[in-house]
Order: C-alpha cells, then structure tokens, then sequence
C-alpha cells in the first residue's frame, strides 16, 4: 500500500508517494533523492541519519516518514544558504573535524541543533549533545573545537 | 631535534571538504545505476560444518530474483593473501558463521532476502574449532582438512591448524633467565576486535560486454581489481574498480572482500547489482577483525634494570581463512620485543586456524594487544624491581646505535625523547586523588616501503591534475599531494586537482594500508612533479633561449635566474606542448637484520624500516566499586619523522588514541560456544562517543631518520593506537593494586580483578 | 510483513476507534521502528499515528501533583525546573535516556508501555507513586504504574487501550529522590543495572521510603525490603548499606552480553546505596 504525502525538506515541499512502513531516511535518500543524511547502522546507534524534525534532532532510520508530515525536515544539504557554508560546516573543516566525513553530516546537524537550544554550550554540554553520533576518525577532538569556536563566536 | 610547536591556524584545509561538510559528496551506498538489483548472502547456518547439498530451485522461483549463484556458478579457485585458502562461495565445507554459501540478485532488497532464505542447503555439523590455542595442538580436527595442497608462502611454516610459525632467538635465553636477580612472568588474553568503519561497506557491479565496473568501499582498489579477475579467471584490464568517498576502512576495508561476490551476480543477472551492508553485517560477515591472542611473557633482569632475557609465547586467533593477514605471527613476534635492548631472545609465535571470523589487518595489526600485554609486564617487572617505571624504561628502551635482538643496528630515531614528552605533558608524579593514576606505555611500528607509481599532467591553461592510485581513506593523505607537486613546480596547490581511486587511471598502489600513502605514494607523485618540472625547463630553455641551468620554477612562471624580466608563464608553456610527468621512485631500501639462525618464520619484519615510535601517557579514574574506569587525559608524543601537516597528523593521533581507548575498555567481540557473534551491533560493542573522549594532548618529536619518505615523513596512521590500551592498563594497576589481564578491561573485569 | 493500513490521527477518539479496529500507535518511533530495523520484531500491519493528538501533549505541574501526557518527551520532562527540583528522579532518568535525539522524540507513554525492565522512567515513576490511565473505547482505568509491568515488553494494557497520562501526587515536604545508573560509557547506555530511590526525612530519621529496581527483575519494581531497612533509620551508612544488600538480595539478573548475574547482583547494592544516598542529600538540602 502506498500513500500520498508531502514531505518538506530543506524549505522544499515533494510530494511522494510512500509505503507506511518506510522510514524517513529512506524516504529521503531513495525518493527525494537527497543523499547528504547516511546510514550506519540499524538500532540508532550512529546517528549517522541524523536531521532536523521541527527543529529537534531525530534519527530518521527509527522514524516514520509518514509523521513527518506537516513537519519542516532539515538535512544537511539545507545547512549552506547558496554556496556559502554555515559556520558550523567552515569550522568543521578549519578545526579538522572532517576525515572520512560519513559521520559528518548527521554531527552537523546535532551540532546545530544544540547551537540553536544553547548558543554558547560549555565544552561538557558539547560533549554530551554529540554523543549520539559516532566518529571513528577524528576522536571528536576537531569537531568538539569546531563547535565551540562557533559558540564562541557568537 | 626540536618539538614542532606549528599553530593551527597554518593547517591545510582539505580539498575534499566542501563536498563532506554540505552533503555533496558520493559515497558507494549513495550511489544508484539503471537496471540495479539488489543482492543479499546466504551465510553458513552453522559456523562449521559439511556442505551436503545446496538446491536453489524454489529460490530461483521466486518472482523478481534474477539470479543465485554459488561454487558452481565461478570458477573453481582459491583466493586469499599469503594462502590460497578460501572460494567466493563455500563448496565443500563451511568454516565460520559469515561463510557465504550463495548469493542472490532480485529487484528488491525483500526479495533478495526472502529467495536467501529460501536456498536449501543440508549440512553435516561438525565440531566448531573455537578455542584457537587448542586448535595446534596432536589430534586436533583440521579446519582446512586440505591445507597442505593450498598454494601458499614457504616461509610461513605451515602445519595442519598453523598457519603461521616464527621465532625470534639470540642468544641463550635459558641461560640468562636463569642468572636474572629478578624474573616475572605474565600471561595475558585479549578478545577480538573489530574495525568499525562508520559506512557500513558497499559494492556496485556493472558489466559492459567482457569488462566489469566496480564501484566499491575498499581501501585497496588494486587488490580489489586483483581479486575480481582472480576468482572469475578473466584478465585484470577487463577490471576497473572505482572507489566513491570512502567512509573509513581502519584496516577493516583493506583486502579483496565482496567484489567478486556482487561481479559475479551481475553477470549472472545481466544486470548491474548493489551490494549495502547492515551494521549486522559489517561484525559478523567482514572476514577482516583483530584478531584475539594469548601472549604469554617472562623476563629476567638484573637488579639495575638491564633486559638480560625475553621469553615470549604468542597465540593469534587466525580464524577461518588467510586473508591477507599472513604476516601477523612474525609481526607480534617483534612487538613482544617491543622497542627494547634486550640482551637474549626466545620468542614463539601461532597464527593458528579456527571457526572463528578470520583476522586480518585493522590499523597496526597485531600491535595494540602485545603492546597492552609487555607494556602491562614491562610495569610488572619495575614493580619487582623496586623502580620507577618510567626510570626502567629510560634504563631500557632502544635508541640510535641500538643493536635489536633480530640484529638491527638502529640509526637515528627518538624513542626515549617521546617517552620524555609524555611524561612532561601528562605532569607525570603530580599529587592525584586517590582513585587516579597515571600510567605510560611506548610501542614502535615499520614503515613499509612499496612500488608506486603517479603522473602529472598539465593542463591547456596551465593547472594541472595529479593521477595517483593512492586510496583515501579519511586520513588525508592523498590530499597532501598538491602541495608536494605545487613545491616542485614553483605553483600553488590549488593550482592542481587529484584524480584517483580509479585503477583504470592511475598506475598500481598498494592502497591505504600500512600507513603508506605519504611514504610510497607520495614519493611518487614527487617522481612525476620532477619528471614534469624537467620537461618545462626544456621548454622554457628554447623559449626564453637560455641555459637550461640558468632557469627557475617560481610563483607560476619559469624565469632566468637573476633577470627576472625574462620569464615565461606555465600557462603559456602549457598551451604550447602537451606535458605530463611519470614517477614511481625508489622504493628505500629496508634497513639489514642479521637474525640468529634459529629464527624462523622470516617474512621481512625481522627488521623494521624508518620505526615511527611511540609513548603514550593516561590519566584515569577507576571507581573501585563499580570497576568503571573514565580516561580523563592521554598524553601521546610520537616520533614520526617530519611532519608534513599538522592537522592531519594531529587528527590522526587524536582518533588512533580514543581508538585505543575503545580497545582498551569497551570494545570487544563476544562469541557463543559455536563461535557466533554475540554483540553484532553497536548497541553492545561500545565505541567510545563524545562524552567519554578525553583532554588528548599531542607532541612530535622530529626526527631525520634515514630510510625515511618524502621530505622526512614516515607514517602516521597507525601508531597513534599501539600503546593507548597499556597506558591505560598501567593506570588501572595502580589504583587497584592488581592486573587486568583480559582485554578489554571492562568494568565487570576490572572488579573481578580488583582484591 | 509490511505495513498495510496508516492512519494519523488527530484526537484521542481517533486513536481508540483504530485500536478497536486492531491497530498500534507509534509516536516517536524510538522503540518500534528501531525494533523493525534491528529485526527484533516486524512493524505491526496496521498503525495510528498518535504525536499530532493535542489532548496527549503536555508537562503540568501543580499544588496536587505532575500529570504527564503521553506525548511528553523526555527532553520536555528532564528540562523542566519544577521536575528537576520536586521530581528529581523522575529528571535524573530523562536526562540520560539514549541521545539528544532520543530524548527530543522518544515519549513518556512510549517508553512505559514497552515496558523494557531496563527502562529509566519506570523505577522513578513507580517510587515517585505514579498512576496511569489507560483508556479504550470500552471506558478508562487508572492503575498503579507498579501493577501496569506484567514481564518484559508485556503491560496488563488490553490491545485497544492507550495510555493516556502519567499521575503523580506531590511528593512530602522533606523528600528527595534520585535515579542511578550503572553507567559504561556516560550516554547511549542501556542501563546494566539501575536503582531509584525516593525519601523523605523528618528531624533526623527516614520517615518514608520508595526504592526501586531497574533491569535487575523481569519487571521493574519496588524492594519493600530495602524499604524497611530505611524507614526508620537515621539514614545512616549503616541503613544504606542494609536498604543496598536487601536490593541486591531481591534481585534476579540475568547474564548476558552485559554482565554477569553475580556482578549485576554486586552493583545492585553499590548503585542502590549511592541512589539512597543522592536522595538523602536532596531530602536534606
């Protein structure tokens, strides 16, 4: 069974049309076509799919994309305005926040949705805000500072 | 000598960031072609067993399956590094749980895994080989009933379950064990560990009439090329393998895995067929883990510290299949040495068989664990030695002029100045409370010197591309190339682009492995930059009419040294002649050892190339009650040659070390009696997340040690995870007054360990 | 094994009319997509969507007590000032619930009616004395949240009821309460063992005491052997150490990937005491 509905993402509204049980990345990734936001695991663990439901983090692999309805959807690709990146994203690269990259676009977003709960976080809320995105390259050490450089800045 | 203190702000963005940090940039799994199937495995229902039958009929029925293939449907050959050991798809026997029986393509992923389920295979169980220190010994069931037919490598000194035999003897051990004023002997466990690549891996095939495309999340894409046309009998040019993004490898990509698994489908299908991997997958089904061993280690030394004998037994879980982890019984051989004066040597070392996941490299194999258990021994035997510690280890480790047990005469290197470093940083001697400690571990590790090969051309305008097959894995290495190139030329980084992971471009590379890429790679791509610089002095030299010797390359121009109005653009060379520069360079010649005749099993690592050297020091808090250890500061000085970007090689340190602290705390395979995998997913093989990352604080020591890579370098990627765990181990110790001797140190070990 | 009816519903009368009819309600998604994902159990076939319904929604804390919708995420329990101050234990479990991302979308009424003996909400909400009301298009009920838990994953919930609300009366003057987690890395943990503790204190002695257990029995529940062992006392070592053995001692863990039971039966004591002991110095503060 399929259903119609819109999904908005990054400010764009697509409609599709989707069966129930899929799952908002997949929703995203394979029929929007948007493949900025990634897999890593299966019992959101990762936090690799990680994007934007209203403002508040969600690990869309664990989230029906059908109730995301109504809902503004922000995925990494939404984070830049034109070719210009969001502070996050430049101080991810200066900071060398950035290795291999898969964890990076759903660390920004986490990243993001604490800056815009708590613009100026203390090293430990940084800490426990990105907990639920796993690196494996960096040892969090250049996104850490990334964050806390664009904290600081404001 | 001098500590590097370079501030961040002159670090080097990387050119593949932009893609990485706003969404645009491809890895495998996002990548979708026409026509594109999906393919799923079944895997061996029981971890050892005999294959009496497989029926694909009722799966071959199922609508939207396209195709199953099995041992029938490929060629009939072996594959595998330094033994032929294993086929794409079992035949005869099944030898560890993620053993793949057959294969299927279908137009969806549930269909694919419906048709999986619906091959019919018959078994006749046998008993699973587990226990892997067991598995050598008389009388013991064969894993591999055929091993003595397998085409393999002499030196490995095969035996039934033993694939991998080496010593390392000088001297008379016995003898000087028994004139020791003091002795300790030790034995330790380890578990096995896993990679962990946060992309799960991916594969797409598509064939063309004869030739195959695949595009796939390996470290190793020439490998991967060898491997295809290996087991599928057709010619490597009739290959190309394309690596997108990759999303992280830590050793677990390396080595030719599934890419002729999904080749083979897609040829079967007529179709081109994706392969994604579930986090499931990625524990159980990666013939690629460090592997679990037992090490056993005992030490006679006189009373003022001096190393008199080292007696060493090592056991190394190999599990199933070769891989390409052949080499790993001489490997941990040489850090049950560690990077010590030692005067007598008897150290054996298993790489044994069993139905367990197979081993292979995952970042410095072999090293984090032995380096756990003598740094651990190492702090044991200060201990009975009423010293310090660090001032045993000041009195012992190896330095220039240091003749190793194996008889290599060390030339310039720095261990005992990072030993030195470490201790400074971590304020080593500092009043703690009384539930911390700070304790210190050093390792060392090989450079790997290797053929490589690159080319540079210029293009029409003057800005040139770098064609490298170099492999990226994340660490950023292969993004150095500009500016090894731009230096030769006289021109900017941001003057070339990079072309590479294609092995249809670029000539053959050893891959991201063995933290190589700078040291082979980029001695190369130097090659091909001086190879081009030639050429536009020849050019230039009939264009400006001047002496070829009378020329330099600056700011984007060649020009008449002294008279800088008689100059010439490179981009109006460039459009005058078509320019391309080839390089491999000399691989450096390895440094000589003259090991006593009774060692054995000599791969080549009896010596070790241009050592990187390594100390690390941590500061932890154990809560005795619960046996929950918090690392709270590490401290890690590293001698690694000169170092060419300190961004990258900090990140490296960085990640290596809270690698190592995964390693040393939480992160360890479980296996039930059959050998099955226990904790397949994230939730209960914990990597260490954010808010358990400690205060890191990194120091270079450079060092011009000779035999070294470009411009001083050696490598950088693997060390930083050698001597986390002991370091934290030796912490432990002395806030509960006794040993952990299994790794990982979870908290439940801890405890238990704790009087 | 797919999904074959969904419906999002926008009242309360919706949801019963689709439970009648058979179907589930998924709201965050923390605990049933990931279990299809995991593939710890299939998607039900058919769903009502239940974060839109407004009747569900909302923190409310009063003179009487703090009533919970449903839909409360543990982020909107754990940031609330009068919860962190009054209901501690009840914030101390939100906090450290998975990721930041878990606790934006996961629900109070997700997470009880999984009923997982590792859940963190449960233990504080059953020493903080909590009801809950469960309605169906038969009628409504309101149980103690102690008799809802029946074994792991089971709920005495009938297939058409939802939970509606989470009750819970306003704790005495003089009471404090914490919840504790036996903890390997700070976040993303799944607790291994977990102890709540609730007690009010009056001149020097314990006059009331709750204590809970959490991933230590099939279900969680309340020990009124430790409960004893403090009511009554000074609140001393002496007592928290005998409320800490008598958890231990009521305790029936498992083995598993986790911990042993012998190790998981060691920390119930040591996790309880220091629970006590964080209710203790609340009560007193």
């Amino acid at each position: 069974m399929k259903v119609a509905t819109t999904l908005t993402v990054n400010e764009i509204a697509y409609p599709v049309e989707l069966d129930p049980g899929t799952n908002l990345l997949a929703a995203v990734r394979d029929v929007i076509g948007l493949t900025g936001s990634k897999e890593g695991c299966d019992d959101s663990e990762c936090g690799a799919c990680m994007m934007l439901l209203d403002g508040k983090p969600v690990n869309s692999c664990s989230y029906l994309a059908l109730q995301a309805e109504g809902s503004e959807i922000t995925t990494v690709e939404g984070l830049a305005t034109g070719e210009k990146l969001a502070p996050l994203q430049a101080a991810f690269l200066s900071e060398g926040g950035v290795q291999c990259g898969f964890c990076t676009p759903g660390m920004l977003i986490s990243a993001t949705a604490l800056l815009d709960q708590n613009p100026s976080p203390s090293e430990d809320e940084v800490r426990i805000a990105l907990s639920g995105n796993l690196c494996r390259c960096t040892g969090y050490d250049g996104i850490i500072k990334a964050v806390l450089s664009v904290a600081n800045a404001v | 000598m001098t500590a590097v203190e370079e501030p961040r702000a002159a670090a080097f963005v990387r050119p593949d960031g932009k893609e990485k940090v706003t969404g645009a940039g491809r890895y495998t799994a996002d990548l979708n072609l026409t026509g594109q199937l999906v393919a799923k495995f079944r895997y061996a229902d029981h971890t050892h067993a005999r294959i009496l039958r497989i029926d694909t009929a009722r799966a071959r029925a199922l609508p939207g399956v396209l195709a199953v293939v099995t041992h029938e449907d490929v060629p009939d050959v072996l594959y595998g590094g330094m033994v032929k050991d294993r086929r794409l798809f079992a035949k005869e026997k099944v030898r560890f749980e993620g053993d793949i029986v057959a294969g299927v393509a279908a137009t969806t992923a549930e269909i694919a895994e419906c048709a999986a389920a619906l091959i019919e295979v018959d078994y006749e169980p046998l008993p699973a080989i587990t226990d892997f220190e067991a598995s050598m010994g008389e009388g013991s069931a064969l894993v591999h009933d055929d091993w003595e037919s397998y085409e393999a490598d002499d030196a490995l000194l095969r035996d039934g379950n033993r694939l991998g035999y080496s010593t390392i003897v000088k001297g008379d051990a016995a003898a000087a064990m028994a004139s020791a004023d003091v002795v300790v002997k030790s034995r330790f466990v380890t578990d096995p560990v896993q990679g962990v690549p946060i992309e799960p891996r991916a594969v797409i095939a598509q064939w063309q009439g004869d030739k195959v495309t695949v595009w796939t999340s390996t470290q190793v894409p020439y490998a991967a090329r060898g491997g295809i046309a290996h087991t599928l009998q057709i010619p490597e040019s009739n290959v190309r393998v394309i690596v997108p993004l990759l999303g992280g490898g830590f050793g677990a990509k390396c080595d030719f895995h599934f890419e002729g698994h999904v080749a083979a489908l897609a040829r079967a299908a007529r179709r081109p067929v994706k392969l994604v991997f579930s986090r499931r997958e990625e524990f159980f089904a990666v013939g690629h883990r460090r592997e679990g061993m037992v090490i056993e280690l005992e030490t006679g030394a006189r009373a003022d510290g001096t190393l008199l004998a080292r007696r060493g037994r090592l056991v190394l879980d190999k599990g199933a299949y070769c891989g390409e982890g052949g080499f790993f019984a001489q490997m941990a051989a040489m850090h049950a040495l560690g990077p010590y004066k030692i005067e007598t040597a008897d150290i054996e070392s298993s790489l044994n068989y069993s139905t367990n996941q197979p081993s292979s490299s995952i970042r410095a194999p072999t090293a984090p664990q032995v380096c756990w258990a003598l740094e651990q021994h190492m702090d044991e035997l200060a201990e009975a030695l009423g010293m310090d510690p660090i001032d045993l280890r000041r009195h012992t480790l190896i330095e220039e002029g240091t003749v190793t047990a194996t008889g290599q005469k060390l030339e310039r290197i720095a261990m005992k100045e990072t030993l030195e470093k470490a201790v400074e940083l971590i304020g080593y001697g500092q009043e703690l409370p009384e539930d911390e400690a700070i304790g210190v571990a050093v390792g060392w590790w090989p450079c790997f010197a290797a053929s490589s090969g690159a080319y540079v051309k210029l293009n029409g305008d003057g800005s040139g591309t770098i064609i490298t097959g170099a492999q990226e894995n994340g660490t950023g290495a292969v993004m150095a190339m500009p500016k090894f190139v731009a230096e030769e030329l006289g021109m900017q980084p941001e003057d070339f682009s990079i072309l590479y992971q294609d092995t249809d471009a670029a000539p053959s590379d050893m891959g991201s492995c063995g933290s190589q890429t700078t040291f082979n790679s980029g001695r190369a791509v130097i090659a091909a930059a001086v190879d081009l610089r030639e050429q536009l002095l020849d050019a230039a030299s009939d264009k400006l009419e001047a002496a070829r010797d009378d020329l330099e390359l600056v700011g984007g121009a060649v020009r008449v040294k002294g008279s800088p109005e008689k100059t010439v653009t490179i981009a109006d060379l460039a459009g005058s002649g078509t320019f391309h520069g080839k390089g491999s360079g000399e691989p450096p010649e390895g440094p000589p050892a003259e090991p006593a005749e009774g060692c054995v099993g000599r791969l080549g690592l009896e010596s070790f190339h241009a050592p990187q050297l390594i100390a690390h020091a941590a500061r932890v808090r154990v809560d005795r009650a619960t046996g929950v250890v918090r690392v709270l500061q590490v401290a890690a000085a590293h001698d690694c040659g000169r170092i060419l970007n300190r961004l990258g090689a900090d990140g490296q340190v960085y990640g290596g070390v809270v690698m190592g602290i995964g390693q040393a705390l939480s992160e360890g395979t479980q296996l039930d009696a059959e050998g099955r995998h226990r904790n397949a997913h994230l939730t209960d093989y914990k990597l260490v997340t954010a808010s358990d990352a400690p205060q890191i604080d990194v120091a270079w020591i450079e060092t011009d040690t000779p035999g070294a890579g470009p411009k001083g370098s050696k490598g950088v990627g693997e060390p930083p995870c050698v001597p986390t765990a002991g370091a934290i181990a030796n912490a432990i110790a002395k806030v509960i007054g006794s040993r952990v001797r299994s790794l990982p140190m979870t908290p439940e070990r801890v405890w238990d360990a704790s009087p | 094994m797919s999904v074959s009816s969904y419906v999002t519903a926008g009242s309360v009368d919706d949801v019963l009319a689709a439970l009648a009819g058979g179907a589930r309600p998924v709201a965050g998604g923390t605990d049933l997509v990931v279990g299809a994902r995991s593939g710890k159990s299939s998607l039900p076939e058919s769903l009502v969507a239940i974060h839109r319904v407004a009747e569900l929604r909302g923190v409310r804390v009063s003179a009487d007590g703090l009533r919970l919708g449903a839909l409360a995420s543990h982020e909107a329990i754990c940031e609330n000032e009068e919860i962190q101050a009054r209901y501690s234990a009840l914030a101390d479990a939100c906090t450290i619930v998975g990721s930041h991302a878990t606790r934006a979308q996961g629900t109070i009424g997700g997470n009880l009616m999984n009923a997982s003996p590792a859940m963190e909400t449960g233990g504080p909400l059953i020493c903080l004395g909590a009801t809950v009301t469960l309605r169906s298009a038969a009628g409504e009920r309101t149980i103690g949240l102690a008799d809802l838990f029946t074994g792991p994953g089971k709920t005495v919930a009938e297939p058409g009821e939802l939970l509606i609300s989470v009750d819970v009366p306003a704790p005495a003057a003089g009471t404090g309460s914490a919840y504790l987690r036996l903890e390997y890395r700070r976040q993303m943990e799944i607790a291994v063992v977990g102890a709540s503790a609730l007690v009010t204190v009056d001149g020097g002695k314990v006059t009331d005491a709750r204590i809970a257990m959490t991933a230590l029995a099939p279900t969680i529940r309340h020990v009124p052997e430790a409960e004893a062992a403090l009511i009554g006392s000074d609140g001393g070592p002496a007592a928290i150490e005998a409320a800490g053995e008598a958890v231990a001692a009521a305790s029936s863990p498992i083995s598993d990937v986790r911990g042993s039971a012998g190790y998981r039966r060691a920390m119930a004591a040591v996790i309880a005491g220091r629970a006590i002991e964080q209710a203790l110095a609340r009560a007193r503060a």
